[in-house]
């Protein structure tokens, strides 16, 4: 039997992080969201599928960014000269042609930021899932918090297939492993996202700090 | 049967930003929050003057990013210089309108929309404006959400430079309007976290 308490367990005091609106918010069945009484925003969430399910998904998203990370995205012939790169390796060659501001710009969003999330969330979510207790899940989550809107890989997708249309007036293109895998981390991704109620991984937390408190005590 | 609704502020309450934990000030107009040890305070610090400072140097960056060079292509000797509505174009004269689209959209459009609308938030709550205000919320979540999506052109510009200047005949390399336009985003971005929400709902009929 899961010791891990839901959200949904327990009438908790509220404040709308939208307008500010003091509410207490009953129980919420599980795939159901709870709504501000004033601006109509919702306060949180109570996905189903409890934990398991954005664990499930996280390492899944995780497999997929490593393997979209270390294969070419796309094969290119421009009159005879084959090229072939990742993501990383274009974002590399254009750090090394002049202009490495717009190289971290480019590759922040796309590889950096996600890949320290997806990292993150693994982290924080196996130690809450098999009560593990390690240590910063705290701090990890707070900055999860703080980079969520700075990962773009959807954004670079879409940019990815711009690209490759332009691309093709001047060059031919073989689609590559990484693509095909990139594509499927962007759409796990974004499940993993809607799987997740920070409030519920707030709540399991303190729950295991307070455990660990008990124990120091005794 | 009109429930009468307070804000947490009137309570000496303030909801924490990073966890949702609803955090007792006693008296102090910014504590750590005892759940997740992130700052809590009722009212993001300074909000409007922040977030006008931001949007103002977005709008300044939108000008060169939409009169500059966003990319240069050297094939066989000849270099092309394009703006981004020069982009554009090129697709509708290629029938590619569905591109031409989603490339003016997410380039031209979306950061003036963007700007546009967490001004108008701004001028509202300057304005001490009562009406509409789950509207306002609404534009300026929605606002938030979008945002990103102009990064689009950036991005394609990055990713074409980087894969094809590897000693081929043909060079891109980008333009002026390349930094511009992520000044763009990033700053709008900026003052879009810099504003507070609260403050539209903090307007009270007199």
């Amino acid at each position: 039997m899961s010791s891990i308490k839901t959200i949904a367990q327990s009438d908790i005091l509220f404040v709308c992080h939208e307008c500010d609106a003091l509410q207490r918010v009953p129980a919420v069945e599980p795939g159901h969201d709870a709504i501000c009484i004033r601006c109509k925003s919702r306060l949180f969430r109570n996905p189903k599928g409890g934990i398991d399910k954005p664990l499930a998904l996280v390492i899944a998203v995780m497999i997929m960014f490593i393997v979209a990370n270390i294969h070419p995205i796309m094969d290119l012939t421009i009159v005879g000269v084959k090229l072939s790169t990742t993501i990383t390796g274009a974002a590399y060659v254009f750090w090394q042609s002049g202009s490495p501001e717009l190289a971290a710009i480019v590759w922040l969003p796309s590889v950096l930021v996600p890949g320290l999330i997806i990292a993150g969330l693994c982290y924080v979510l196996f130690s809450i899932r098999f009560q593990l207790n390690w240590p910063y899940t705290k701090p990890i989550l707070v900055l999860i918090d703080r980079l969520l809107p700075w990962g773009m890989m959807d954004v670079f997708l879409l940019g990815i297939l711009v690209s490759m249309v332009k691309l093709a007036d001047l060059a031919d293109i073989i689609i590559g492993l990484g693509f095909y895998t990139f594509v499927i981390a962007v759409v796990l991704y974004a499940a993993t996202i809607a799987s997740l109620e920070p409030h519920t991984l707030w709540e399991s937390l303190q729950d295991q700090s307070g455990k660990q408190n008990e124990f120091e005590n005794g | 049967m009109a429930s009468i609704i307070v804000s947490a502020k009137e309570r000496g309450i303030a909801g924490c930003h990073t966890c949702g934990q609803a955090v007792k000030m006693q008296n102090y107009a910014q504590i750590e929050c005892p759940r997740c040890g992130a700052e809590v305070h009722y009212r993001k610090y300074d909000s409007i003057n922040r977030a006008w400072a931001f949007l103002i140097a977005a709008f300044i960056m939108y000008i060169p990013a939409n009169t500059e060079p966003m990319m240069h292509t050297t094939s066989l000797g000849n270099t092309s210089a394009d703006t981004i509505l020069e982009g554009v174009i090129y697709f509708l004269s290629h029938g590619d309108w569905p591109l031409a689209l989603v490339i003016f959209s997410a380039s031209v459009m979306l950061p003036l929309l963007k700007m546009i609308a967490i001004a108008y938030v701004l001028i509202s709550v300057q304005r001490g404006s009562v009406s509409r205000k789950t509207e306002k919320t609404n534009l300026y979540k929605l606002a938030e959400i979008l945002g990103k999506w102009s990064m689009l052109d950036i991005f394609v510009v990055g990713l074409m430079a980087g894969l094809v200047q590897l000693g081929a005949l043909t060079t891109i390399a980008p333009g002026p309007a390349c930094i511009a336009f992520a000044a763009v985003v990033i700053l709008t971005m900026f003052a879009e976290m810099a504003f507070d929400p609260k403050l539209i709902w903090d307007q009270v009929d007199k």
